[in-house]
This record gives C-alpha cells, sequence and structure tokens, in this order.
C-alpha cells in the first residue's frame, strides 16, 4: 500500500493541470485568466564538500553568492513556488532552507533578502555538525560527497508533498555538485534516481567539477532532467536563470540543453568500481567484475561455466537502446 | 532389398469382386506404382507407402488365388493378384520392410507433423506481428533454423491459444432411460426389459442407491441377473402405479424394498443442493431454460394419474422427482470414462467421481459468488502477487557491501593524497566563505551584463547546434537517424537477438544435429555482421550515431563467434580419435 | 452559443493599456515589478528572468532558437505580452533584424529584489500595543464578510445590513450587475448571476477591476490606486498597519475595501489599523493561479441529486439558480437538477458550461479524486438542454429582390459568397438574404454594378 497513493496523487495532479487548463478555456474566456501551472518545489541538493570548494577555482562564496540569488528568483516568480535546499556534506546531508516552514520577515536585515540568512545560518551549524561526524569517523579524506543521501531526502520530501493532497506544486530537483562520483554509492544512487524516475520528478544537475559526472548524468537522462556542465564559471547565475530556472510546464515549449554522450557505465556491486564489462546475476541483475560462485545479493548459486569458455560465454553488454 | 525395387506382373483389383485390370506393379523403397497393359485404362496407380496403414495377404494352401491387400489410413484397400505366391512372397517382404521403415521415418519429423490447427495458430501469430514474419521468412524459410526450432523458443505464445481450446465432452443421452419399456409378448404374464450395456451405466448415474445396491449385493449376495431383475420388477410396480402393491412387495423383500424406496443418497444431495443454493441469480445459466412451449416434450410417463394414500408415500415417486434427476445427469455429461462392458466397474467409477465433484462444486460455488459480487467498491483492492527480492542472509549481504566498501575508500583515499588539506584547514576556509558571505552580502550585481550575454549567446549556440539532433531529451539516438535507417537497424537488433538464442542454447553441442544448427547460425551471425558493417559505412554522415547503436550488437556478435571458434578449436584437438567432434 | 456577457478585460491588460508615462511609473515601484512579474506567463516570466542582468539589444532570433517549432505561438503571445507592458521593448536594426532589451527601470528593480530583498512602505505595528485577532478568526471574518456582500447581490432584501455597504462600492455593482428599474428592487442581470459562478478570486478581481476602473470619476488616478492595491497585496496577513502611514485617498479606499472583507479595520484607543486578511494578500498571486481555491464540498450523483455539505446561505442561493432545492439539513442541501431548473439557470443568461464548471470546481474532495468528478451523463444533459434551446439560431440580415437581371442577380450572389454572406437566395424569383455584415459589401458592388 505504501507506494500506492503517491502514485494516484502524481497521476491524478497531472490530469487535473490538464483539465484546469481546458475548463478555464470553456469559463473563464470573459476574464482571459491564464491559469498556468508553473507553481513549483524546487528541492536543490548543494554540494559543500570542503575538500572540493577548497582545491575549485571558484569561491564557495562567490558560488553561494550565485546560488542565494538564484533561489530568490525562484520565489519570486510565483507567489507559491517553494525551495528546499539540502546540504550535501562529506559524513551528512540535512536540510538547510525550506520556504513553506521558515517565516522569511523576522530576520529581514536590508543588507539581503531573509531567505539567505536564514540558509546561512543552517548552513553553518550544518557545516560544523558535519566536521564533527568526520571526526569521529577518522577516516581521513573522502573525495565524494553522500550524494545518495541527499537525494533519499529530496525525494522523500517531494513523497511528503505528493501525499499533501491534489492540488500540490510540481517538484523538481536541481543538484549543485562539485566533488566527483563515489562508486561506493552506485546501488544507492540508481535506486534513487528509479524512484525519481517513477514518481516523475525531473533531476537535473550542474555540474561544477573537472570531468563529467556519470550519476548525474545518468540521473538526468532517466528522470528527464537536464545537465549541464557550466563552461564559465563567473556566469553560474545566467545558466541557473536561462536553464534552470524554467519551470516543467515551459519545458514543453522549450529546447534545453541535452548532453551528447552519457556515460552508461555501472558500478559493481563487489568493489564499487566503475566498469565496462561484468557478470550479472540472472536472477536478480547484481553486477560483478569477476566471476563469483554465489551471487551475494540473492544468493543464487552459478553454474561452473568451463573456465576458458567463460570470458565471453557469460559477458553481456549493457546497451543503451534496449 | 539391395536392388531398392521389385518389378512384378498382377492384377489391380479395386474390391475383392472386380475381375482385375492386367499390369505392372512395381515398387520402389517409397512408392507404389502400378500401370495397366493397356495405357487407355483408368485404373492407374501411384502412392506412397507412407499413406499405407496394413497389409494382408491370402494363405498359401487355401483355396484363394496369390492376393496382396493393401489398406490406406482411410480404410481403402488396393487388392493386387499376382501371377504365383512366390512372386507374392517377395512382394510381402519387401512391403513389410518399407512399411516398417515409413514408420519409423515419421518419428524423426513428428513434431513436425502439426494438427491443422496448430499450423493455423502459427500462420495466424505470422499474419498479426509483421515483425515475427519478418524473422520468420529470414530464417526458417532462409534454411537457418527450422520450423520446430523456430516456435521452440515461442512455445508461449501457442501456449496461450492451446489453452483456450477446451476437449468436447461426450453428452449423455438424453431419454428418460427409467422409462425402458417393457415387452410384453401378450399372451403371458411375463414382461421382458431390454438391458444394454449402456442403459445400465445411464441407470447407474440416475440412481445413485441402486448403484450402492449393485456394489452390496453383487456378487456376494445375488447374481448379476437377479439384480437386474429385481431392479425391473420394482420398475414395473412403479410404472403401474400400484403403490399398495409396491408397498406389500416391499415389506416381504428388503432388497427389492431398496429400489421402492426413495433414493436416500440422491436426498442428501438434494439437501445438499438446497443448502448451497446460489443467492445471486445468474442471468446466463438461466437464459433458454424456457420449455414451455413444448406441450409434452416426449415424456412417456402420464404424471397426471399419480394419486394415492398418504401412508403410501415413501413408495411414491413423482415424475417431476424422475424428470429433475433426468435433467441434472444430463447437464453433468458423461463424467467417466470406462469400458462399458463391466457394470461393476462402471458403477465404482461413477461412485468415485461423485465424492470428487462434491468438492470441486463447493469451491466453484464460491468463486462464482465472488464473480458475481465484484463489485469495484466491495472488494478488496486485488493486489498482483510479486516475488520479493529475497536476500538470502541480509547480514552476510550488509557486512560484504560494508567491508568492500571501506576497501575502495581507502583505495581511493590513496589517490587523492594531492589534495594534501587536512580536514581542519578544508572546514576552515568553507566556513570562512560563508562568514565573508554574511558580512557582504550577495555580489551586486550577480554577474557583469557582458558576462550574462556571453553565457546567453554560448548556450543559445549550444541550443542550436543540437537542434538537428531532435526535439527533446527523452528521445534516444535511434530516433534522430532517419526512418529507415532506424527501421533497418531495429530489425537487426532483432534478427541478432534470435540467433544469439539460438546459438548460445546449443551449447554444450551433443549431437550432430546441434553441430549442424550452429554451423548454420554462426554462417547467418557474420553474414550479420558484415550487413551492419555495411550500414556503419553507408552512414557517413551518422557514423558516430549509428556505431553507438551497431557497436553494442557487433559486440555480442563477436563474442559468439569467439566462442564458436574456440570451441572448434578445442574439437579438433580432442578430436583426433573422434573424427565426428561431438561427445 | 450563446454571447458570454461579462467582457471583462484581465486586470493585466487594464494596466498594460495604460499610457506609457504612466507605466513607467508605475515600474518604480519595486512591488509592482514583482506583482506583474508574478502576472505573466511562466514562459515571458523566464524570458525576463534570462534578460535580467542583460543591458543590451539581444536579437529575437536568439530567443526563437530555443522555442521548439510546434509551440511557437507560445512565444508569441508571451513576447506579446512583455512588449504590450512595455518590460521589453522591441527595436528594428539596419539589417530588419527584430531586437529586444529590457526595460531598465524594471530590471533595476527586480535586481534590488533579489540581492536585498523587499522592503514595505509600512512596517507592522509592534504585537503588545495592538490585540490582534487570530488567522482563523481573520479568515473567517474575510469570508463571512465576503459571502454577505454576494449574498446583498442575489437578494438584497436579505441584506439586514445593507446599510453598511459603502455608496461607492454599490455603485460598481449597479454597473453591470444589477439593474434597478423605478420603484422596483434591483434586480440581477445576466452578467450578475455569471458573476455569482465565478470562483471567489475571479470575482474579487472583477470588483477590483471596475473599482479601478471608475475611480477617475471618483477623482483618484487610476495609477495610484493600482499601485496601493498592488502594495497592499504584499503585507503580511494578520499583522497590524497603522492607519497613519496612509493618505487620505488611500484611507477611503482601505475603508472601501473593508467592506468587501479584505482588509479589518480596528480601533484602538488612540490609534486605528488596518489588517490585511487573505483575500488582499492574495490578490498579486491570484491573477495567475487557481491553487487558492477552497475545498468543494459538491457531490453530484449520477441521478441528477446534488448533495452540497455546506452552511452557507449563499452558497443555497447559488445552488438555486440552477438546481430546484428538495430539503436543507444544518449541514447538508440537497437538491436536484432538472429540466426546469436548468431551464430557469439559461433564461438568467447562465451558460451550460458554467455551470458545469462550477460543478467541478466545487467538487467534494472524495469525487475529485474520481474522472470525471461530475457524472458525464449530467454533464451532457445538461449540455443537450442548453443545445435545446439554441435550434433556432438569428442572424441579422438584409432581404435583396427586384433585381434587374439574371446577370446581375447571379453576380451579386457571387459577391455575397465571397464576403462570405450569403444565407439564402431563390434564384427563379430572384431573391437573396444577405448577412448584415456583408450587406454593406454588397450594396457597394450592385451600386458599382449600375
Amino acid at each position: 500500500m505504501a507506494s500506492a497513493p503517491s502514485k494516484l496523487y502524481t497521476g491524478s495532479s497531472f490530469f487535473l493541470s490538464d483539465k484546469n487548463n481546458t475548463h478555464v478555456f470553456h469559463s473563464y474566456s470573459m476574464f482571459d485568466f491564464v491559469i498556468a501551472d508553473d507553481v513549483s518545489l524546487l528541492v536543490v541538493l548543494m554540494d559543500t564538500n570542503p575538500f572540493f570548494w577548497s582545491t575549485f577555482s571558484l569561491q564557495f562564496s562567490d558560488f553561494l553568492s550565485h546560488v542565494l540569488t538564484f533561489l530568490n528568483s525562484i520565489l519570486l516568480l510565483n507567489q507559491l513556488n517553494q525551495v528546499v535546499v539540502i546540504a550535501t556534506g562529506r559524513n551528512s546531508c540535512g536540510y538547510i532552507y525550506d520556504s513553506s516552514t521558515t517565516s522569511d520577515h523576522g530576520l529581514e536585515t536590508g543588507t539581503m533578502p531573509a531567505l539567505s540568512s536564514n540558509l546561512l545560518l543552517k548552513l553553518e551549524e550544518f557545516v560544523d555538525k558535519d566536521e564533527q561526524l568526520g571526526k569521529v569517523d577518522s577516516e581521513g579524506a573522502i573525495a565524494s560527497s553522500l550524494l545518495s543521501g541527499s537525494l533519499s531526502m529530496a525525494l522523500c520530501y517531494i513523497q511528503r508533498v505528493f501525499r499533501s493532497g491534489p492540488l500540490h506544486p510540481q517538484p523538481r530537483i536541481l543538484c549543485l555538485h562539485g566533488s566527483p562520483d563515489g562508486p561506493e554509492q552506485y546501488v544507492a544512487i540508481m535506486n534513487a534516481i528509479f524512484s525519481a524516475q517513477r514518481s516523475m520528478v525531473p533531476i537535473d544537475s550542474c555540474y561544477v567539477g573537472s570531468n563529467n559526472s556519470a550519476f548525474l548524468q545518468q540521473a538526468s537522462y532517466i528522470t528527464g532532467g537536464v545537465y549541464y556542465k557550466p563552461p564559465q564559471l563567473d556566469g553560474i547565475f545566467q545558466y541557473f536563470s536561462t536553464i534552470f530556472a524554467t519551470d516543467l510546464h515551459s519545458r514543453t515549449f522549450l529546447r534545453l540543453p541535452k548532453s551528447v554522450g552519457v556515460d552508461f557505465r555501472a558500478s559493481c556491486f563487489c568493489h564499487k568500481q566503475t566498469i565496462d564489462m561484468g557478470y550479472i546475476c540472472s536472477v536478480c541483475l547484481s553486477i560483478f567484475c569477476e566471476h563469483h560462485k554465489k551471487c551475494s545479493t540473492c544468493g543464487s548459486v552459478f553454474g561452473q561455466a568451463q573456465a576458458d569458455v567463460l570470458s565471453a560465454a557469460n559477458r553481456k553488454r549493457k546497451t543503451l537502446d534496449t | 532389398m539391395s536392388t531398392g525395387q521389385v518389378i512384378k506382373r498382377a492384377k489391380y483389383k479395386t474390391s475383392v469382386k472386380d475381375p482385375g485390370t492386367p499390369g505392372v506393379l512395381k515398387m520402389t523403397e517409397n512408392k507404389i506404382v502400378f500401370r495397366p497393359n493397356d495405357p487407355s485404362s483408368g485404373t492407374k496407380l501411384d502412392m506412397e507407402f507412407r499413406f499405407i496403414e496394413k497389409h494382408k495377404i491370402t494363405k498359401e494352401g487355401s483355396n484363394k488365388p496369390p492376393w496382396l491387400n493393401l489398406t490406406n489410413s482411410q480404410g481403402q484397400s488396393y487388392i493386387f493378384e499376382f501371377e504365383s505366391f512366390p512372386d507374392l512372397h517377395v512382394c510381402r517382404e519387401f512391403v513389410g520392410n518399407a512399411l516398417a521403415k515409413s514408420e519409423d521415418a515419421p518419428k524423426v519429423v513428428s513434431d513436425e507433423q502439426l494438427s491443422t490447427a496448430d499450423l493455423q495458430r502459427r500462420i495466424k501469430l505470422l499474419q498479426e506481428d509483421s515483425e515475427l514474419q519478418k524473422l520468420h521468412k529470414q530464417f526458417v524459410i532462409g534454411g537457418v533454423l527450422t520450423e520446430s526450432e523456430f516456435w521452440a523458443t515461442r512455445k508461449k505464445l501457442l501456449d496461450i491459444d492451446v489453452s483456450r481450446k477446451s476437449k468436447q465432452l461426450v453428452g449423455f443421452n438424453n431419454s428418460m432411460i427409467l422409462d425402458t419399456k417393457p415387452t410384453s409378448d401378450g399372451r403371458t404374464n411375463k414382461v421382458t426389459f431390454n438391458l444394454t450395456p449402456e442403459i445400465k451405466y445411464q441407470i447407474f448415474a440416475l440412481k445413485p442407491a441402486v448403484r450402492q445396491a449393485f456394489l452390496k449385493f453383487v456378487p456376494s449376495k445375488m447374481t448379476e441377473k437377479d439384480f437386474w431383475t429385481k431392479y425391473f420388477r420394482a420398475e414395473y410396480l412403479h410404472s403401474t402405479k400400484n403403490a399398495v402393491a409396491a408397498a406389500a412387495e416391499a415389506a416381504e423383500d428388503e432388497e427389492l424394498a431398496v429400489f421402492l424406496k426413495d433414493d436416500e443418497i440422491l436426498e442428501s444431495e438434494a439437501r445438499r443442493k438446497i443448502r448451497r443454493v446460489d443467492p445471486t441469480l445468474d442471468m446466463e445459466a438461466d437464459q433458454g431454460d424456457d420449455y414451455t412451449h413444448l406441450p409434452d416434450h416426449g415424456i412417456f410417463r402420464d404424471g397426471s394419474k399419480e394419486i394415492s394414500e398418504p401412508q403410501h408415500e415413501l413408495y411414491r415417486r413423482t415424475l417431476s422427482q424422475d424428470l429433475n434427476r433426468q435433467g441434472a445427469v444430463v447437464l453433468e455429461g458423461r463424467t467417466v470414462d470406462v469400458e462399458l462392458e463391466d457394470p461393476r466397474t462402471v458403477a465404482e467409477a461413477l461412485a468415485r467421481t461423485r465424492n470428487e465433484s462434491i468438492g470441486n462444486t463447493e469451491q466453484g460455488r464460491l468463486d462464482r459468488i465472488s464473480q458475481m459480487t465484484q463489485i469495484e467498491d466491495l472488494q478488496t483492492p486485488q493486489d498482483h502477487p510479486f516475488a520479493p527480492l529475497c536476500i538470502k542472509d541480509p547480514r552476510d549481504y550488509f557486512d560484504s557491501q560494508q567491508a568492500n566498501a571501506v576497501k575502495t575508500l581507502n583505495d581511493s583515499q590513496a589517490k587523492f593524497d594531492r589534495c594534501r588539506l587536512s580536514p581542519e584547514e578544508a572546514y576552515g576556509s568553507l566556513r570562512k566563505s560563508i562568514y565573508k558571505i554574511k558580512t557582504v552580502g550577495l555580489s551586486d550585481p550577480i554577474v557583469s551584463p557582458e558576462v550574462a550575454l556571453m553565457v546567453l549567446n554560448g548556450l543559445t549556440q549550444n541550443i542550436s547546434s543540437t537542434k538537428s539532433l531532435g526535439k527533446n531529451s527523452q528521445e534516444s539516438v535511434l530516433d534522430r537517424l532517419p526512418f529507415a535507417t532506424k527501421e533497418e537497424l531495429l530489425h537487426h537488433w532483432v534478427s541478432s537477438q534470435e540467433l544469439l538464442r539460438h546459438f548460445w542454447s546449443s551449447y554444450p553441442i551433443t549431437t550432430p544435429y546441434l553441430y549442424n544448427k550452429v554451423s548454420k547460425l554462426k554462417d547467418a551471425m557474420s553474414l550479420l555482421y558484415s550487413k551492419l558493417e555495411e550500414i556503419k559505412a553507408a552512414r557517413s554522415d551518422l557514423r558516430h550515431q549509428v556505431s553507438l547503436i551497431v557497436h553494442p550488437m557487433q559486440q555480442a556478435i563477436e563474442a559468439a563467434l569467439s566462442h564458436y571458434d574456440t570451441d572448434m578449436r578445442k574439437r579438433a584437438a580432442r578430436g583426433a580419435e573422434k573424427p565426428n567432434g561431438y561427445v | 452559443m450563446p454571447q458570454v456577457k461579462i467582457i471583462a478585460k484581465n486586470f493585466m491588460d487594464m494596466v498594460s493599456s495604460l499610457p506609457a508615462m504612466k507605466l513607467d511609473k508605475l515600474y518604480e515601484n519595486a512591488f509592482i515589478c514583482e506583482a506583474i512579474l508574478r502576472s505573466l506567463q511562466p514562459l515571458a516570466k523566464k524570458y525576463v528572468l534570462q534578460m535580467l542582468y542583460i543591458d543590451t539589444l539581444v536579437a529575437a532570433k536568439l530567443m526563437e532558437e530555443w522555442v521548439l517549432p510546434d509551440w511557437f505561438s507560445k512565444h508569441r503571445v508571451a513576447l506579446d505580452r512583455l512588449l504590450q507592458l512595455r518590460i521589453f521593448t522591441e527595436t528594428v536594426d539596419r539589417k530588419k533584424e527584430k531586437m529586444y532589451r529590457i526595460n531598465s527601470t524594471f530590471q533595476k528593480n527586480l535586481q534590488k529584489l533579489l540581492v536585498h530583498g523587499e522592503v514595505l512602505p509600512r512596517e507592522p505595528m509592534p504585537p503588545n500595543t495592538v490585540r490582534l485577532p487570530s488567522l482563523e478568526d481573520l479568515e473567517a471574518y474575510a469570508l463571512a464578510q465576503w459571502e454577505f456582500f454576494l449574498l446583498q447581490l442575489i437578494s438584497s432584501n436579505q441584506a439586514e445590513r445593507s446599510s453598511s455597504i459603502s455608496s461607492a462600492m454599490l455603485k460598481v455593482f449597479k454597473r453591470g450587475l444589477l439593474s434597478q428599474r423605478d420603484k422596483e428592487a434591483p434586480k440581477l442581470t445576466e452578467s450578475g448571476f455569471q458573476f455569482l459562478l465565478m470562483d471567489t478570486n475571479a470575482q474579487l478581481w472583477y470588483i477590483i477591476r471596475e473599482y479601478i476602473s471608475n475611480s477617475e470619476e471618483r477623482g483618484v488616478d487610476s495609477a495610484d490606486l493600482i499601485s496601493f492595491l498592488l502594495e497592499l497585496s504584499f503585507h503580511v496577513t494578520g499583522e497590524a498597519y497603522n492607519l497613519n502611514t496612509l493618505n487620505d485617498v488611500q484611507r477611503i479606499t482601505i475603508k472601501d475595501l473593508a467592506d468587501l472583507g479584505l482588509v479589518k479595520l480596528q480601533q484602538g484607543r488612540k490609534e486605528s489599523w488596518f489588517i490585511p486578511t487573505k483575500l488582499v494578500t492574495n490578490l498579486s498571486a491570484s491573477l495567475t493561479d487557481s491553487s487558492s481555491r477552497k475545498q468543494g464540498f459538491v457531490v453530484v450523483e449520477t441521478n441528477f441529486r446534488m448533495y452540497a455539505y455546506s452552511t452557507s446561505k449563499l452558497l443555497c442561493e447559488i445552488l438555486q439558480q440552477f438546481a430546484s432545492l428538495e430539503y436543507q439539513l444544518p449541514n447538508l442541501i440537497v437538491s436536484a437538477i432538472t429540466k426546469d431548473s436548468i431551464y430557469n439557470a439559461f433564461e438568467k443568461g447562465i451558460t451550460a458550461d458554467q455551470i458545469i464548471s462550477f460543478l467541478q470546481q466545487n467538487a467534494h474532495p472524495r469525487v475529485a479524486l474520481r474522472i470525471p468528478s461530475v457524472p458525464e451523463n449530467v454533464t451532457d444533459q445538461i449540455r443537450l438542454w442548453e443545445s435545446d434551446r439554441n435550434r433556432v439560431e438569428i442572424t441579422p440580415a438584409h432581404y435583396y429582390d427586384e433585381f434587374p437581371s439574371r446577370e446581375v442577380f447571379e453576380a451579386a450572389c457571387d459577391c455575397a459568397r465571397e464576403w462570405n454572406g450569403l444565407l439564402w437566395e431563390d434564384s427563379k424569383k430572384m431573391r437573396m438574404v444577405v448577412k448584415a455584415e456583408a450587406h454593406m459589401h454588397v450594396r457597394e458592388y450592385l451600386r458599382r454594378q449600375k
């Protein structure tokens, strides 16, 4: 039963929105109100990996400045727009801003919108907590951030919104990411991606790191979002406002950048390495980089193929056009 | 038969009485040809041995001439009269061999011999699915796969149709057998009943009590003949409607009483039936139950005169009871499938099915009620059954995952030595950035107009350059190709899948048959490979996109081909003593 | 199809029809910029956002690159609206290429909003000096006030407090919604009935629009009024604002708005203040969206019976416009949709589509999830009843006869056909009927023939 309501709501809400459009033309043509469904819920996943930012050419403060301006502009576009920011740290993730619960009027300072000061306060707390967790762990520098965690949090939040009623804003996720992929998160991230696809939540990704992120490319490709790697970092706001501010309603009319080549490589379940070719359990589709006697996921016993035949016989290739 | 054929003079008769047409009979391995001496005669014969079902000959020494009688599967016979018995024997031997051979032959192709229904189903499937038809044409007609191989992988398609077809049941004779008409010779008081196994079966089916009594009494207490005599005596008493006499007789003879009393088994069954009267109305079943326009409906007994005193109630059977019973049994149909010769086996079989069906009907009734009451709102949602992913030992799984993850982390840590910052420094710089923006505020303007314009121009250029790649980000590479190429690639993809499926499923090679199949498949795959190569070459403008799609297909085929080669080499190495190469 | 009688322009159309001078002045107020930005179509919003930091001309071609070919009309509509509102200005360069530039005042204001946040022109009064009603009370008050006002429209005799509606407001409604013949009680016009079936935001905007459009008669500048109203919509619901911060004109306006339940006026010992309600803070948002809709309460069954879970007297009155009341329980109104009741509604000028969309919009949450929320047989029947009434179509026309010759007659017929105005012809007797629109052309043509 758990997943049924969410599906129902998404389905009906999409339908309702269609219907609204049509009957508006019927009945309110006299008022010529264009009832547009651009009410959006934007969940921003912000990478706060200190190792990335301290080695990166763009200052984190500049980046924050661009992001905050962008968030303000989203809230400016429609009174009912909602913005949620989740910090993706090294050791933890956390909600650092939610426009639906924060009352923006208490902290008006005059120098910057209330959103920014609220968010920055929470961000500082988060960074402290993240550092504390890192000390306990004492594992040393982990290059990647916990993208899987923040994706899951975003999806949970969106599921709650779906359940709140038929008239909810249209959600989408925006990943602002810079640190490299953590292959050990492969399974968790893919699960999050597929659950986003199922609930029709597009994942946009703006990747500022040096190489392309295969995870985010796949995430955007599978969920129908936009993946973009901005070449000019001092103009990030312009990328935000031109590409990522586009609400889902307008996306039907527009041409948005699309990635030409998507890296579809998977990580193996056994050593968490990105592999080109590997073994797939025919029962549960787990991926392994070397031959095992037994599937570690479902326990199926693999047949003993002849040693020399094996290399060719069991290799299958994931193709993108199937 | 070293010669492989026999030629004899013979006369050909279409029937025993036919005087026969003289001519020459020529028999080859699979054919019989008869040519009359007179070419104008119409009695030519040219037929294959596989149509012949049996052969008979006349015995030497009997007064009959030497005849060979061949009968085909339709029961038509061909008689040949030879000049002498030695001729006949030669021919008989030949025919015997030939028949044995042609019996062997169908065994090999037996799965090819399909009922026409099967054939029609396949044809229908092919007509419905043009993709399938294309494949069929390419591989089956192209000789890569045989018909049965092709369909073997598609059993499911065929099965669905098969399950729809149910066997037709043999019906139950719908005449009131209870009215087995006595024939009297008119002179004496003797009344004769004619009894056939069929009638016995019907009596058993209609009257469970009689069946029970039969099992009880015969042959321990009385013979079968006595049993039936007693039964019909009771029946006769009923038919005369002499309830008083019936009661009197029953008092004298307890066995007779069994037949005269109401059938207890029937009664209990009736009670059960009343209990399970369906609360819902089955309109479909009641349709066409309207017999009112038929006044008499062929009833032999006249129910109107059935009056009797209340004290003999026990021995009275009404017409409606009989009719109902008859109707019920007819509807049930013939439930047992045994030889009707032995009344005892029939009775036992019937008793068995009765017990089984009670359980079934109960279940059926419940099903039907739930079907009838299937109003959406009242039903709990019908959850489709699913098989949950079963992780055999979760602890084991997660532990090993964890261990591996940590291991890779350590690996990657080594890799990331170049970022030589301590966590303190890194977090410190992050915090400094946040502090900075808190004090200074957002930079204004956030982007300079020049940069903004540059970015917008750059993005627009990006957009227009990818314009040719299709409408939206959702479509795959395939959609960007011209339609013809796309279709072609799709078809090649389907056929490569089909070939690979057959290829891998024939390993390990154990029979020469598989050996041949694999080599045929290999040829077809190499052909396909080169075709793919051609497509790549032909669409030079879209080379990148095409190769994106073609590459994985070629890789799969390559893997199969190389497997074939290594297997061949191994066989060659091993097969010095076994020239065939298969184990 | 019956003509829709209220042809009120969109509020933004009204804004865009203001002279350029006034528009530019309006844009000096950041709140108006924000309100107007929010009122735009999503696509237009996106265009504004992407031009926010660009101070040069941008080629039209460049923007067109982004649009999918099938949706070019959307792009056109969005740009037209931006040009109308003078947010974008169009210039044609030497190569005859169209270029756009964003209004710099508008741009500066939005940039400021993004970076510095918004600053209201007046601070709310500190909470300890005033006793504020709870948000629920405030909303109840607003709705009650609004309903009372609507009820007055339907049956003025029922309104006991009729004197409380100011003359300025009543004047507004008399314009279109009420008709008053001498000595008779005011009656609702067709537009009045249509008005009742609209949802609250639409009604509100209709009233506000009327209020603004006859502001000139009261000697109030419409641009000032617009900017004040939009500004008001950015105030915080439930906070108190001192009346001293307003000028005289604004104070009068506030009093009028209080009658409608847009604000609540309260008086302390020394000062008086106003508290904005949801109605007014929704004003700028409701320009575009319908999400502020309240929960529905109507269940329509396939047997044409209608159950409305409501205690509202107003609603009962509205339902009676097109359904016959069967019985009323404390929280439930049961009525039946009958041919007579629907015909009654048609008589009043309510259209089938309006009734249906009213039922759909107010569908009870239980049935709202169903698709369709109103049974199809009911909606179909209502539409059928409507089309029953429209079997005869009246077209104003002119009748021609006594043509001098067959040639002239045929030529005239052709001419009328060309203008798509030939309704009927009788070639034997040489007579024809021409639509009124085509009459001028045919007459002109015949005159030339002579």
